[in-house]
């Protein structure tokens, strides 16, 4: 059976009775009647049973509207009518059950293909949902060492909120007495000038015995030398605000290598007489940032290159800027860092120092630092020795 | 597209009742067929019933020949409404020419004419047929019963709609014709012309319908 065709075809004589049915119906019916019977198609030709005569009657046999065949035969017109309306009922089951089949085949085809959708459908989702699992442990890993850093930033800047506090007392609680001692150093000096004006008053022998011309020239140096000293007090005070940025907790604008200066002059005072520190800085944009923040990230990264040359060498601080970011490399000429270890400098807690040298948390903290501030970090290593990180944070 | 029998000289139409579960799809055919007075008129073909529910589809054929000798005939079909017969509805809406959506007016069945019409959309797009170019009506069925939708709120919900709205009690037999006939005058409009029906077979919108009714409605 061809399963392409319509169920709802017309159907035509041949397709509801074989030849052979036909003639054993018209056989049965010739018997009843009494009379030669024979069967028709739609269109008039003998299809089964005797042939017909000339003068034989028609009976239709109509399914729906039109006949699709005839009975045909030499009797009364209401006989061959009844006979016809038998042999329409066996017509009209035929056709019946081959719609009912047809559409069933139909409609199985319509399920089937439905369910294969449907099957392809979830066999996709079954794919996503395999791949999600594959990849569920990387992501909850990811978001835990998200989770991680910002812990970490967090705790830095608290530490950080808290060394501005301190600075920012320590500064003032300076700066006071700063101003008195300042003060009384030039009223000092002018008392000594006082002082030199008494000696046509004083007998010779008491000025020499009493070695006043020493005394004087001396006091003059003392108060000179205690002048620097209050000025470079007054300095590392200015520089320790600026470093801990207490008096601007807020994001603004500011010349990085103004920055990076003021840290150099604290780092100054710490390292050994045998390091030098070169800056080449290049002009730059103003950048947007938490200066205190990025003070306290450059200062972990010098102070990395500090302890990593030990006494004998140079670091280097170039800036440079280009229309999208401003790179700071912060070079050291020491032993370098080894290639297996590269990848793991910004890990937190990995240090190369004896327990209780460093908390393994330095380099860790500026990586976070520069990050948030959607920049990035990097280690170089020169062909010339030496390692160079690189920090670039965009403008 | 109308199926045209050049041999035969005659031109088919085949028009779908469709709609939820018995809202009245076999209804509308069995009163039509003894509404209609048509020229030629077949006897309502049932198909097998499981506690009365239609389980295939049931077959209305009537027709009536033009004065240039076409015969017109017009197959209506019922689908099966339940849910779970989709693959036969599917099958009875190939290749029809007009459908008559038969919805429920019961305050309840809601939901189920909404579910038959989306599944209605569906069924076409898989079939290959264009919503919005088949001729479509709608029949709010069992106007009769007490707990139903009022007139006026389902013109509201209907406002934005192309389709003609009809309401009917089939099993009185109200509304059945004029339904029928709110059909006829849609597919006219949609293939009288490419078929060439007032040129060629001297027929007209209301010579049309009145052809396929036996009066003019």
């Amino acid at each position: 059976m061809n399963v392409e065709v319509a169920f709802d075809r017309d159907f035509v004589l041949a397709e509801l009775i074989t030849p052979k049915d036909a003639n054993e119906m018209a056989a049965a019916l010739q018997v009843m009647l009494a009379s030669p019977i024979a069967v028709l198609d739609a269109a008039g030709r003998h299809f089964g049973g005797t042939p017909p005569t000339s003068a034989a009657q028609r009976a239709p046999l109509t399914l729906e509207l039109e006949p699709v065949g005839f009975l045909a035969g030499d009797c009364a017109a209401d006989r061959l009518n009844a006979a016809a309306g038998v042999f329409r009922w066996g017509l009209l089951s035929r056709a019946r059950f081959r719609m009912t089949s047809d559409l069933h085949l139909e409609a199985v085809r319509a399920d089937y293909a439905k369910l294969q959708q449907q099957n392809e459908a979830l066999g996709n989702s079954e794919k996503k949902f395999r791949k999600l699992s594959e990849t569920l442990d990387a992501k909850v890993k990811e978001q835990l060492s998200v989770i991680d850093a910002r812990q970490r930033q967090l705790y830095q800047a608290e530490r950080l909120a808290s060394i501005g506090q301190l600075a920012a007392g320590v500064a003032h609680e300076i700066n006071n007495p700063l101003g008195f001692i300042g003060s009384n150093l030039s009223s000092a000096e002018r008392y000594v000038a006082s002082f030199a004006r008494l000696q046509p008053s004083v007998p010779t022998e008491v000025w020499r015995a009493l070695d006043l011309d020493f005394v004087l020239e001396d006091f003059s140096c003392l108060l000179k030398d205690s002048r620097a000293g209050v000025d470079r007090i007054a300095r590392i005070v200015k520089d320790l605000k600026g470093f801990s940025s207490i008096d601007q907790p807020e994001e603004q604008f500011v010349d990085l290598n103004a920055q990076l200066e003021s840290l150099v002059s604290i780092i100054n005072g710490q390292k050994p007489a045998e390091v030098s520190i070169e800056t080449h800085f290049e002009p730059l944009p103003p950048l947007l940032c938490l200066p205190g923040h990025l003070n306290q990230a450059f200062l972990n990264i010098l102070q990395n290159a500090l302890q990593a040359v030990g006494s004998r060498w140079v670091i280097r601080i170039l800036t440079r800027a280009s229309a999208e970011s401003i790179t700071v490399h912060i070079a050291d000429n020491g032993p370098g860092i080894p290639e297996e270890i590269r990848s793991r400098i910004f890990d937190p807690f990995f240090t190369t120092r004896r327990v209780g040298d460093g908390t393994g948390l330095g380099l860790t903290v500026a990586h976070d630092i520069v990050l948030a501030h959607s920049g990035s970090i990097s280690v170089l290593s020169p062909t010339d020795g030496g390692a160079t990180i690189a920090v670039e944070i965009p403008v | 597209m109308p199926e045209l029998d050049q041999g035969a000289n005659r031109l088919t139409f085949k028009l779908v009742y469709y709609g939820p579960a018995q809202s009245g799809k076999t209804t509308n055919l069995i009163q039509l067929h003894d509404l209609a007075v048509a020229e030629m008129k077949g006897e309502l073909m049932t198909l097998e019933t499981q506690h009365d529910r239609t389980l295939f589809f049931d077959l209305l054929p009537l027709g009536f020949r033009t004065s240039s000798g076409l015969t017109i005939r017009f197959r209506l079909f019922t689908v099966p409404g339940q849910t779970a017969h989709d693959g036969t509805r599917k099958a009875v809406l190939s290749r029809a020419d007009g459908v008559v959506f038969v919805a429920d007016s019961q305050r309840g069945q809601a939901t189920n004419n909404g579910e038959s019409f989306n599944n209605l959309a569906e069924n076409l797009a898989r079939v290959g047929l264009v919503l919005d170019r088949l001729p479509l009506v709608v029949q709010f069925n069992k106007r009769d019963l007490p707990d139903i939708l009022a007139e006026d709120d389902i013109r509201q919900r209907y406002v934005g709609a192309p389709w003609p709205l009809l309401f009917s009690a089939a099993v009185q037999g109200s509304g059945v014709r004029e339904t029928f006939a709110a059909l006829l005058h849609q597919v006219w409009r949609r293939y009288a012309g490419e078929l060439e029906l007032s040129r060629v077979h001297g027929l007209n919108e209301d010579s049309f319908v009145a052809g396929a009714l036996g009066v003019s409605l």
